[in-house]
């Protein structure tokens, strides 16, 4: 059976929250998983004392284990497969890489 | 409350003087009411009994007279508002307008005569609050000396910076204050202006909270020659329980009381705890930096143009064995979320 890297809602109502969960194919979305590698949070956010009005999302993501489930055959899916290429954990599927400024500050 | 009038001749004046004022056809319109002798509309309606049938009011010779409030008599007073205008004209007679500055009822700082125990405590004034910012932010003090200097609680003293920054910057944006009504608080509240002639500190700022553990009696056995201090104490009462010294909010004034007993000069004396209060506040602001620093090298963060995505490196092991642990990461399966429980508190407890 097919092995997925997708995403599983949670939350309540107009504010939606994600587990970033491994798990088989055919099993319902918030079944529960194989594993759950991460979280994200698509609700744009401001910083505290930040005025520049820039929003960020947060995510939290266990990229060895990704790495783990991509190597072995996992199949993300789009959404899934976003989030992975931002960290270069996958080669982007729609965008060129280029787009995407990935940068690590220290 | 304005005094009422009590003779029904001065009220049936003030009745027929307010008429003037709404009926501008009155005969006696324009003229000064303070004057009844030469007023005709006055004399009219003082020479009408109050408690004249209304079909007489409504006369065509006296149209001032149809559109007239109650003509009813007021009531004799009571004897509590007796009282209370007997009260008025002699003590009270000092309450009766804004002096500029408090002024109890109870006399001195208490605004409850029947609450003997309650004292109005003293707000910072305008100066006193000046004062405090510019120890902080020109002379550069640490938060600990200034309130040890001035005997504000800390906390007091970093609001105080808080909100003049605040002020400053609204000032600075062109935001109006809210001048009148700050005056208008001083006025009705005592202050102090921080110069050291009020007879006492303006506030305690040692206070340590007791542990309850050790409001209990204890009997320890202990050999005679044991020199036993307040750590042993503390000891004693729960392994993980502080000594009153470890718990003070500024511990750094203990040594400088030892500086002073030992005869240490008074300026060197404040040197040192000027230096250790530095120091300590220094170890703290370190202590944010670094752990924000480490939550730094643990992130990603990746720029999309519309948005930035923050990546928090985790560890999926911190889910337990069975994937229940509470420290795991993401919704947990197979457990009841009690965030809609009823007779919860959801509201947020802090702003971030």
């Amino acid at each position: 059976m097919v092995v997925k890297i997708r995403l599983a809602r949670f939350g309540r109502t107009n504010s939606p929250f994600y587990n970033i969960v491994v798990s088989h194919a055919r099993t319902a979305r918030n079944s529960r998983p194989l594993e759950v590698i991460g979280t994200y949070d698509p609700i744009p956010k401001k910083d505290s004392y930040d005025t520049s009005g820039k929003l960020h999302k947060d995510i939290k993501l266990d990229i060895t284990r990704a790495r783990y489930w991509i190597g072995v055959g996992a199949q993300p899916t789009d959404t899934a497969w976003r989030l992975l290429s931002m960290v270069g954990i996958i080669e982007p599927k729609f965008r060129p890489s280029t787009t995407t400024t990935t940068e690590k500050k220290a | 409350m304005p005094p009422r009038i009590r003779s029904s001749q001065v009220l049936h004046r003030a009745e027929s003087s307010l008429l003037q004022c709404i009926n501008p056809t009155a005969p006696a319109a324009g003229r000064p009411s303070s004057t009844p002798s030469c007023s005709p509309s006055i004399l009219l309606s003082s020479s009408t009994s109050p408690r004249q049938p209304s079909s007489q009011c409504c006369a065509f010779q006296r149209p001032q007279q149809t559109s007239s409030f109650s003509s009813t008599a007021s009531r004799d007073l009571n004897k509590a508002q007796r009282n209370f205008w007997g009260w008025m004209r002699s003590y009270g007679r000092k309450h009766r307008d804004p002096t500029g500055r408090t002024n109890y009822l109870g006399g001195g700082s208490n605004p409850f005569p029947n609450n003997k125990e309650f004292k109005s405590q003293p707000v910072l004034s305008e100066a006193a609050r000046s004062v405090i910012y510019d120890a902080v932010m020109k002379e550069g003090l640490p938060l600990k000396a200034v309130s040890a200097k001035y005997n504000v609680d800390m906390r007091r003293v970093a609001a105080v910076v808080r909100m003049k920054e605040i002020e400053k910057k609204w000032v600075k944006e062109g935001k109006p204050l809210a001048r009148p009504y700050a005056k208008a608080v001083q006025t009705m509240l005592p202050y102090s202006n921080l110069t050291g002639e009020e007879s006492e500190p303006f506030e305690p700022i040692n206070d340590i909270h007791v542990h309850s553990y050790t409001m209990q009696q204890l009997f320890l056995p202990t050999s005679e020659s044991r020199h036993f201090t307040r750590q042993d104490a503390a000891k004693a009462f729960g392994e993980h329980i502080l000594a009153p010294d470890e718990k003070m909010r500024i511990p750094e004034l203990i040594a400088f009381e030892k500086d002073v007993v030992a005869g240490v000069a008074n300026e060197d004396a404040e040197a040192n705890f000027f230096k250790a209060t530095a120091a300590s506040e220094r170890a703290i602001a370190d202590k944010h930096l670094a752990l924000a620093q480490r939550d730094e090298n643990n992130k990603t963060r990746v720029d999309s143009g519309r948005f930035e995505f923050r990546f928090e490196r985790i560890s999926v092991d911190s889910a337990g064995h069975d994937g229940r642990a509470r420290r795991g990461v993401g919704w947990r399966y197979g457990v009841p979320f009690n965030d809609r429980r009823r007779a919860v508190v959801k509201i947020p407890t802090k702003v971030e």
